[in-house]
C-alpha cells in the first residue's frame, strides 16, 4: 500500500496548500494571506534546512519541507513571538520547522486511509535520502516572498 | 477567582510556548501553568502533585500522551485530561473518549477554539 493522498478527489481545492495555509495563519502568521502558490519558474533553495515526518505502518510515507535558514529563522522568531532580529539559536529552529512539519504532517495523514503512525520530527541541513519514483507530490509555496517546499514521497 | 492548575506536556518547546500563549489568548491568563517535556515527565509531574487539568500531546519521546493517561488512570489518578495534538482524525478522537478523555484539540488552533472547548467544562 502507498502513501497515496488523492489530490483530485478535493474538487479543485489542493488539500495540502489549505493545511499549510490553516497552519501558517493560525500558528505563524496570526492572519490570513502570507502564505501563497510560488509563481514562476521552480524555486532553488540555497542555505537549506529540511524538516520532516513519516508515516509507519500499512501505510509508509514523508512529508518534507524544505526551506531556507533565513526562513526558517523568521519562521521560528514568530512561533516563538520573539523580535525579528533576535537571535536564533540551532535548538530551537530544529525545534519550530520540525513542530510546523510535524503539524503539517499529522493534518495530512488524517487523510489517508488506515495510516500508520507519525514518527517524531527530525530537521537537517541535508536532504533526507529518497528516490525521485517515490515522489508523490510537491507543492511550491511563498511565503513572505520566500521559498518554501513541501513534498509527500512514498517510503519502501 | 481560584487559579485553574494546568500541566502542558508537549515534547516540543515552541508547541509548549504556542499553547501557553493561546491559553492566555483565549483568556484563561488567570491559571496557573506548568510544563512537562514528555509523558513521563508529566507523570511523575501529575503523581507528585495533581494538576487540575493535562494538555497533552499525544506523539512524544519516552512517553507517550496516550501512555500518560493510561498510567494515570492506572494509578488511580482521575485528573481531568485533554489533547492538544496534530492528529485530529475520527479515529483518534474515539480512541481519546473511549481512554478517558475531555476533549482532543487538533493543531493548528486558534484562541477561539480554545475558548469554545474549553469553556463548557468550566462552568
Amino acid at each position: 500500500m502507498t502513501f497515496d493522498v488523492d489530490i483530485d478527489a478535493f474538487q479543485g481545492t489542493d488539500p495540502v496548500y489549505t493545511i499549510a495555509e490553516e497552519v501558517f495563519s493560525a500558528m505563524i502568521d496570526g492572519e490570513v494571506g502570507h502564505l501563497r502558490a510560488w509563481a514562476g519558474p521552480e524555486p532553488t533553495l540555497t542555505d537549506e534546512v529540511h524538516a520532516w515526518v513519516d508515516v509507519r505502518g500499512p501505510v509508509q510515507g514523508r512529508v518534507l519541507l524544505s526551506t531556507e535558514q533565513p526562513t526558517a529563522r523568521r519562521i521560528t522568531r514568530a512561533l516563538l513571538a520573539m523580535e525579528p532580529e533576535e537571535p536564533v539559536g540551532d535548538a530551537d529552529l530544529a525545534d519550530a520547522l520540525g513542530e510546523v512539519a510535524n503539524v503539517v504532517g499529522g493534518n495530512l495523514k488524517a487523510l489517508v486511509t488506515d495510516p500508520g503512525a507519525l514518527t517524531l520530527p527530525e530537521v537537517s541541513h541535508d536532504r533526507p535520502e529518497t528516490t525521485p519514483e517515490d515522489l508523490i507530490y510537491a507543492l511550491s509555496l511563498d511565503w513572505r516572498g520566500r521559498p518554501l517546499v513541501i513534498t509527500l514521497w512514498n517510503l519502501p | 477567582m481560584v487559579a485553574v492548575r494546568v500541566l502542558v506536556a508537549d515534547d516540543s518547546r515552541v508547541m509548549r510556548q504556542i499553547v501557553i500563549r493561546t491559553l492566555r489568548q483565549a483568556g484563561y491568563d488567570w491559571w496557573d501553568i506548568s510544563e512537562a517535556q514528555d509523558g513521563r515527565a508529566a507523570f511523575e509531574a501529575v503523581t507528585a502533585d495533581p494538576p487540575d487539568l493535562v494538555l497533552s500531546d499525544w506523539n512524544m519521546p519516552e512517553m507517550t500522551g496516550m501512555e500518560l493517561l493510561e498510567s494515570m488512570r492506572a494509578s488511580g489518578l482521575d485528573t481531568p485530561f485533554a489533547f492538544v495534538t496534530s492528529e485530529g482524525s475520527p479515529e483518534m478522537r474515539a480512541q481519546a473518549e473511549a481512554a478517558g478523555a475531555l476533549f482532543l484539540i487538533a493543531k493548528p488552533f486558534t484562541a477561539d477554539v480554545f475558548r469554545e472547548t474549553i469553556d463548557p467544562y468550566l462552568e
